[in-house]
């Protein structure tokens, strides 16, 4: 069990550091919020996930009731989450901003 | 406790104040300040006060940030330069400030010292309310039965402030006339705000589900964190949700102005009546062991729970509305009007 939890634990780690390299190293607004949006919401499920299975060293029924709520909460991010990235970047193509191309004569 | 993350949240958190006053752009700053209610809920649930951690998260990171926002969004976004000229205000200011600080660092020294352990406080309340709160009461929750039994009075005058800041904003904001002479700010505006399919159909799914949670966190305050001011923060925040995806029309046409200020009343009076109700019965104001007489099946000790939770449901009620109303009073100019 303990192995599941570290794997779970490690890989979304890496998915949340992947996000943030995203985060600062993409060139423009859309691609930014590209790698915010799927990596935030993958990671914090596998997140989610390893403490599901962490909550599991002892099996009863308030553990049991524990990870069904921390289930609950993974429905919840698998829903809210990118709705909100669709909603920003629906926002920033209302306001009429470019997407970053790589033709030079773009970077005026 | 781990004091490493303590530090590193602390450095944080004063960060972000310095960044909420230097930055320029006051979008960038209500968002940097819901990071901030954010850290602090994180800092607060560190220390082991969930319940403020709670409050925090609910109030500070998610609806103020949205009142900010719904205020930047109708007036103007950029700070103005100040003009220069004003050294003397500034110089009274300062003067001021640092009596104010010498004058409460002179009182702090007749405090004991911090959290000492032989300070009156932690001698004999704190071990009181930890040892027989459950026997009193009956509730395992101790901050729900410090906030609503032993310091009901003080919970209470605190729902009366919030139903005051409430129509205090209405006073401000609330125009009847069509064809007012003041001044309205050019709004500035991000999106037209056509409908959206996907933001629309994901909020009226999650909705339901939020009011569910809201309902559950006010009822369930006995026995987890939560309670009124939460759940009824919550509730407010669901139908904001529906606000900013929808129309706000939409929403006065569920919480008109009447029922939103009605609903405001009510709270606060289930709270009073429910003291009242005690005095008339005989007991102290808001004691509710002597409500046992009225409920059936209870005895004073389960009495008390029960008063706990009527007035955490009117503080909820009272919360909720006034988290609306002060929503539609600032995303409308105060006339209710338009989305």
């Amino acid at each position: 069990m303990d192995v599941v939890v570290i794997i779970l634990t490690v890989s979304a780690l890496v998915f949340f550091f992947a996000t943030t390299v995203g985060l600062l190293r993409f060139p423009d607004f859309y691609s930014r919020m590209h790698a915010a949006g799927k990596g935030d919401t993958l990671s914090s499920l596998i997140m989610l996930m390893a403490l599901v299975f962490y909550n599991f060293h002892e099996f009863n029924l308030a553990n049991l009731l524990v990870s069904m709520k921390i289930l609950l909460i993974a429905v919840f991010i698998f829903m809210a989450s990118p709705t909100a990235t669709h909603a920003i970047i629906d926002a920033g193509y209302e306001s009429d901003i470019e997407p970053w191309t790589k033709k030079p004569e773009e970077e005026s | 406790m781990i004091w490493q993350l303590d530090l590193s949240i602390l450095s944080l958190i004063v960060v972000c104040a310095f960044a909420t006053i230097m930055v320029k752009d006051l979008l960038s700053a209500a968002i940097i300040f819901g990071a901030y209610s954010f850290l602090m809920c994180l800092l607060w649930t560190e220390l082991g006060a969930v319940d403020v951690a709670f409050t925090e998260a609910s109030v500070g990171a998610g609806v103020s940030t949205v009142l900010f926002i719904a205020a930047v969004h109708q007036t103007s976004r950029i700070v103005k330069p100040r003009k220069s000229g004003r050294m003397l205000s500034k110089a009274v200011g300062l003067v001021a400030a640092l009596l104010m600080g010498l004058v409460l660092v002179i009182a702090e020294a007749d405090f004991p010292g911090f959290a000492s352990p032989f300070s009156p406080a932690s001698l004999h309340l704190s071990p009181y309310y930890i040892t027989q709160t459950l026997h009193d009461t009956n509730v395992p929750n101790i901050v729900t039965s410090v906030l609503a039994d032993y310091r009901g009075f003080d919970t209470m005058f605190e729902t009366a402030v919030i139903f005051t800041a409430g129509l205090a904003v209405i006073a401000i904001l609330r125009r009847y006339k069509r064809d007012d002479s003041t001044e309205i700010p050019e709004s500035y505006t991000i999106s037209e705000g056509y409908p959206d399919t996907i933001i629309r159909f994901v909020a009226r799914q999650l909705v339901p589900f939020i009011q569910l949670f809201a309902l559950y966190v006010v009822a369930h305050g006995h026995h987890s964190p939560g309670g009124g001011f939460q759940g009824g923060v919550i509730l407010g925040a669901s139908f904001i949700l529906l606000a900013i995806s929808f129309d706000t029309r939409m929403i006065i046409g569920l919480m008109s102005e009447k029922s939103n200020i009605l609903l405001g009343n009510i709270g606060v009076l289930i709270y009073a009546g429910i003291g009242f109700l005690c005095l008339l019965l005989g007991a102290n104001f808001l004691d509710y062991s002597i409500l046992s007489k009225v409920l059936p099946a209870t005895d004073k000790i389960m009495a008390r729970s029960h008063g706990m939770l009527g007035i955490e449901i009117g503080v909820a009620i009272a919360v909720m509305a006034i988290v609306i109303s002060i929503y539609i009073n600032i995303i409308s100019h105060g006339k209710y009007d338009k989305g």
